[in-house]
């Protein structure tokens, strides 16, 4: 269980587009009541489990290899802010599209807010210092499919009520899986940003002039 | 022995300890999945469920917690290899006892709709492939389940697919719900009417902190209870569980006064655990705890106790209502949806559904509502139809305990409608008519409501359940009708002890100020003893009467109630201060003022035509908003909000053209989809709306949709122009499939074999040379692109 007493509102403003002005009063105060509802449903959950490297059936490919060169365990990680968000978020969209958008985008910044509280979380339980950053299946060519093990691995249907569907979209949505590399060492930066994004090509942010928020460190 | 005789001869029935933690011990390796040991280890398997036995279970369950397809794909096994030996197993342990083997099956693993994407009847199927396969079992045990509607699949395809009793079992958190909310409640309300053998909780917490939620199910059942729960917390590092066997069985009788008969351990138990609940039960005897609750129906989350008046709200109904019909033929869902919504906020506790029109598939629509109205409104609905088969899939689709509209006492409707409700645990509405018609006096009337109330009770059906219906005529027309009415009412409450149901509004039929009369009959008709009005909720003085009745009649105390639905209210009905600036039409779309928009357009149609008004002063302002959002001076919400106010202006519009009966002013049709597989569908959505306010119509086929549907909705209805979106990478190959049947289908092609269909196409994952590759005709990065097109192709 991690509680919530805020949201990160900066960041749902950056998903809600309209880069280079401030948010007026009518829109400012849209968001703040957004977030009073949105907190009062969140039932945020997760997961984690330290696995030790190599662990062939959950890094398939290149990029995640890459991402954890050097580390000798890994922290598994999956969150949710549970079933009670997807639904206000269907709810909204009946009864007033405006409301459902920047619930949608507070949510996706809850539900980071709630992994960046989980690996502080994790930090505190383990003896390596130095973390890479969270990476999920689906980046580079980091198999989705990896998710089923994943969940699997932490018994998450079972404990926290987060599963897949049929085409690897996990329910409920506002969910996050993703593995951090733990090293004793520190670790080099790796690419994290608009390089490895396979959403490069048709990025509403990037179009913009901007990004989605993850540091841009590509070179 | 079988689990009657046992339940006859035992005061309690052990159940065994948990099969993961014993394999885990044991350190026995396995791949994919624990029930392949079956196969591999078949001795292993077959000594753990020994030793429960040897420890007093009177009960073990199978090996099979996950023995699904879905779960199974990649181990190489059937789930027909691995059941088939996990029961023989099971049954050489408890060869020469008397100890019964349960089928074990636990959830598919998959979230279903509205949730995720598993449909109703892949759930079915799913548990139907297990059951038959298990079929040499003594009983079927549903355990750890957190979806009451996945639950409710498993028990019909148990009941319709083999004879064993039936055990199924929740499992809840802290906050004492599932994860998907359902209550222990509506658990126990909804399970007893599907006619299981007993209900309970298993896994969730340690006994110790079970009390709350026993205490809340076995208000709501007849049923005996079952515990299964797991040893405590485990410990994050060592996984070591904290609730010791003597603590554990002690914890557990402290449970027995809430009629709990079945006892047994979840996670972190072991036959160490059973032998101690053996022990500690062995001097206690069984205490029978029979429902405490009254009349009550449920959705999966909220359980409506028929304790005092309750609003059905009437709604959604087609019934002389010229909108909601043409809705049904578009298949505008979000129409129905809107107006349950609104009919809560307006008071309603309970919805009325009915979507009986000539031109749909009434089947079809009716299970599509329910699911729809259930994914977003948590009110217990009342199906609503004069189709025996269209109630009866209405009732499989509802998640919870509903109400079905309506029996009669003619022979026909009893015979078919009867064993439908005694079937899906429904409660229902009986009409006093028969073959003769409605009886003029109040003692034919309860002479139907006597016979309805002993045809359903021979079926089994609870008195609780059932609620007549006295019939409202018109009082213009037949004046002391009413008085027989109330008569009749009355006596039915009194004397027959059922609930009452009554529709208020046919009352004043061709009388003026029909309002004042329905309010009048509805307080009098609620002092005769009526529960639930079924009524329009939107009408402030009727719910007002309602909530003033309550407070009157002593049902809310303090009214507290009432003080809450109107604390904030003005005094008086007196319409609210005028604000004496009037805002201009393209000022109120801009700023996104719905009501100031609509204002403006009514005083502009006295003396502009309503086309001028759409292409000079709406969309004009539209499209500058729709600029500033592309030049980022606006954020998405603000766009959105300037959509809805042009589409409140729209509205004002269109009712003036449909009094002045002048042509429509609908843009062309297009059909909008999130394509097979996907379920994000907030994009979709605001494409829609902006489309909708732009004043085209669009066909909303939803998220998840199969190509044939599109296909088929776009031949039926002559639609050219689809929508398709997708968000995942894995979604691309469904949107490239539905290209192509739209592209192959012979019914949309031109006769030169070209297609007569557009496409456009959206989603995050998409490029425009992807999109151009599988075939669409546009692609569009966000809605305003979307407007864009569709002017350029429909005008």
């Amino acid at each position: 269980m991690i509680t919530l007493q805020s949201l990160n509102k900066a960041e749902a403003v950056r998903y809600l587009g309209g880069a280079g002005v401030a948010p007026n009063d009518a829109m400012n105060a849209l968001l703040d009541d957004c977030e009073r509802e949105l907190l009062s449903v969140i039932d945020a959950k997760y997961l984690y489990r330290v696995i030790d490297l190599p662990c062939g059936e959950l890094t398939q490919g290149q990029d995640i290899k890459k991402h954890l060169a050097g580390c000798q365990r890994a922290a598994v990680l999956c969150a949710t802010l549970g079933a009670g968000v997807d639904r206000l978020l269907r709810v909204s969209q009946i009864a007033d599209m405006s409301r459902a958008v920047v619930l949608n985008s507070l949510a996706a910044a809850a539900i980071e807010q709630v992994c960046d509280e989980a690996e502080r979380l994790i930090a505190e339980r383990v003896s390596e210092p130095y973390f890479t950053f969270r990476f999920s299946p689906g980046y580079g060519d980091y198999p989705l499919d990896t998710q089923k093990r994943l969940l699997r691995l932490l018994d998450a249907p079972r404990k926290i009520g987060l599963s897949l569907n049929d085409s690897l979209l996990l329910t409920p949505v506002k969910s996050v899986t993703a593995v951090i590399g733990l090293s004793d060492q520190p670790i080099p930066r790796g690419k994290r940003g608009c390089a490895i994004c396979s959403l490069r090509e048709t990025c509403a942010y990037r179009r913009k002039g901007t990004h989605c928020g993850f540091e841009n460190t590509a070179e | 022995m079988d689990l009657k005789t046992l339940l006859n001869n035992k005061e309690f029935v052990i159940l065994d300890g948990a099969m993961g933690t014993l394999i885990q011990k044991s350190g026995a390796a396995y791949e994919h999945s624990p029930e392949t040991l079956n196969l591999t280890r078949p001795e292993l398997i077959e000594s753990f469920h020994r030793a429960y036995v040897e420890a007093g279970s009177d009960v073990i369950y199978t090996n099979t917690f996950g023995a699904n397809a879905y779960k199974l794909a990649e181990s190489g096994c059937t789930v027909e290899q691995i059941i088939t030996a996990a029961v023989r197993n099971a049954k050489k342990a408890a060869e020469g006892t008397d100890t019964l083997v349960a089928l074990d099956i636990g959830p598919v693993g998959m979230l279903l709709e509205p949730a995720g994407s598993l449909r109703f009847e892949q759930a079915y199927d799913y548990f139907k492939e297990q059951i038959l396969a298990g079929r040499e079992a003594d009983l079927i045990v549903f355990e750890t389940m957190t979806d009451l509607f996945e639950l409710k699949a498993a028990v019909l395809a148990a009941k319709e697919n083999s004879e064993l009793p039936i055990l199924a079992t929740m499992t809840f958190e802290r906050n004492g719900r599932t994860f998907t909310g359902v209550s222990p409640a509506a658990a126990a309300l909804t399970l007893s009417g599907l006619g299981v053998d007993a209900v309970g909780v298993n896994c969730s917490l340690g006994p110790d902190e079970l009390e709350s939620v026993v205490a809340e199910m076995t208000r709501y059942t007849d049923l005996p209870l079952i515990i299964k729960a797991n040893a405590g917390l485990p410990d994050p590092n060592s996984n070591e569980y904290n609730i010791l066997p003597g603590q554990f069985a002690e914890c557990v009788a402290s449970l027995l006064p809430y009629g709990v008969k079945f006892v047994g351990g979840c996670c972190g138990t072991t036959p160490d655990y059973i032998r101690e609940i053996r022990r500690v039960l062995a001097d206690k005897a069984y205490i029978p705890c029979p429902r405490t609750a009254g009349a009550a129906v449920c959705s999966a989350n909220t359980v409506v106790e028929i304790d005092g008046p309750r609003i059905i709200g009437e709604r959604i109904n087609p019934t002389g209502k010229k909108i909601f019909k043409q809705a049904l033929v578009d298949n505008n869902i979000d129409y129905i949806l809107n107006q349950a919504l609104v009919q809560i906020q307006g008071g309603a506790e309970l919805l009325d559904v009915n979507v009986g029109h000539p031109e749909i598939d009434e089947k079809k629509m009716m299970t599509r509502v329910v699911g729809a109205i259930q994914s977003v409104c948590d009110a217990p609905l009342q199906i609503d139809s004069t189709k025996p088969e269209v109630l009866e899939v209405g009732l499989r689709r509802y998640n919870g305990k509903p109400i079905v509209n309506s029996v009669n006492g003619e022979e026909k409707s009893l015979a078919a409608v009867l064993p439908l409700v005694k079937k899906y645990g429904a409660a229902v509405v009986g009409l006093t008519l028969d073959e003769g018609g409605i009886p003029s006096t109040a003692e034919g009337r309860f002479a139907i409501a006597e016979r309805i109330v002993s045809r359903a009770t021979a079926l089994g059906i609870d008195k609780r359940d059932i609620y007549i219906d006295c019939l409202t005529l018109t009082v213009s027309a037949e004046q002391d009708a009413c008085r027989e009415t109330l008569k009749a009412l009355h006596r039915v409450k009194t004397e027959l002890g059922c609930k009452t149901v009554l529709g208020v509004s046919n009352i004043s039929f061709g009388l003026p100020d029909r309002g004042l009369v329905n309010r009048t009959f509805l307080t009098m008709a609620l002092e005769q003893g009526l529960d639930l009005p079924i009524m329009n909720p939107n009408i402030a003085p009727m719910t007002g009467a309602v909530r003033a009745y309550r407070v009157l009649a002593g049902i809310d105390r303090n009214a507290n109630e009432f003080i809450a639905a109107y604390q904030d209210a003005p005094e008086t009905q007196a319409p609210a201060a005028q604000t004496q600036t009037e805002t201009d039409v393209v000022t109120a779309v801009r700023s996104g003022l719905q009501s100031e928009g609509a204002a403006a357009v009514e005083r502009l149609l006295q003396t502009e035509d309503a086309m001028t008004i759409i292409n000079e002063k709406l969309i004009p302002a539209l499209d500058k908003v729709g600029e500033d959002f592309e030049n980022n001076k606006i954020f998405l919400p603000q766009l959105i909000q300037s959509a809805n106010t042009a589409q409140a202006c729209f509205n004002v519009i269109k009712e003036h053209l449909s009094k002045t009966g002048s042509e429509n002013v609908s843009k062309g049709k297009i059909i909008l989809a999130t394509v097979k597989g996907d379920i994000h569908d907030i994009g979709k959505n605001i494409v829609k709306t902006l489309l909708d306010n732009y004043g085209y119509t669009v066909v909303d086929l939803g998220r998840d949709v199969d190509p044939q549907i599109i296909v088929d909705t776009a031949v039926e209805q002559h639609i050219t122009m689809v929508g398709l979106s997708a968000l995942m990478t894995t979604t691309l190959k469904s949107m490239e499939d539905t290209i192509a049947l739209l592209r192959a289908t012979k019914a949309l092609q031109n006769p030169d074999g070209s297609s007569k269909v557009t496409v456009f196409v959206g989603g995050a994952v998409l490029t425009k040379d992807y999109a151009m590759k599988i075939g669409a005709d546009y692609y569009c990065r966000d809605a305003k692109e979307s407007v864009d097109t569709a002017k350029l192709v429909l005008g």
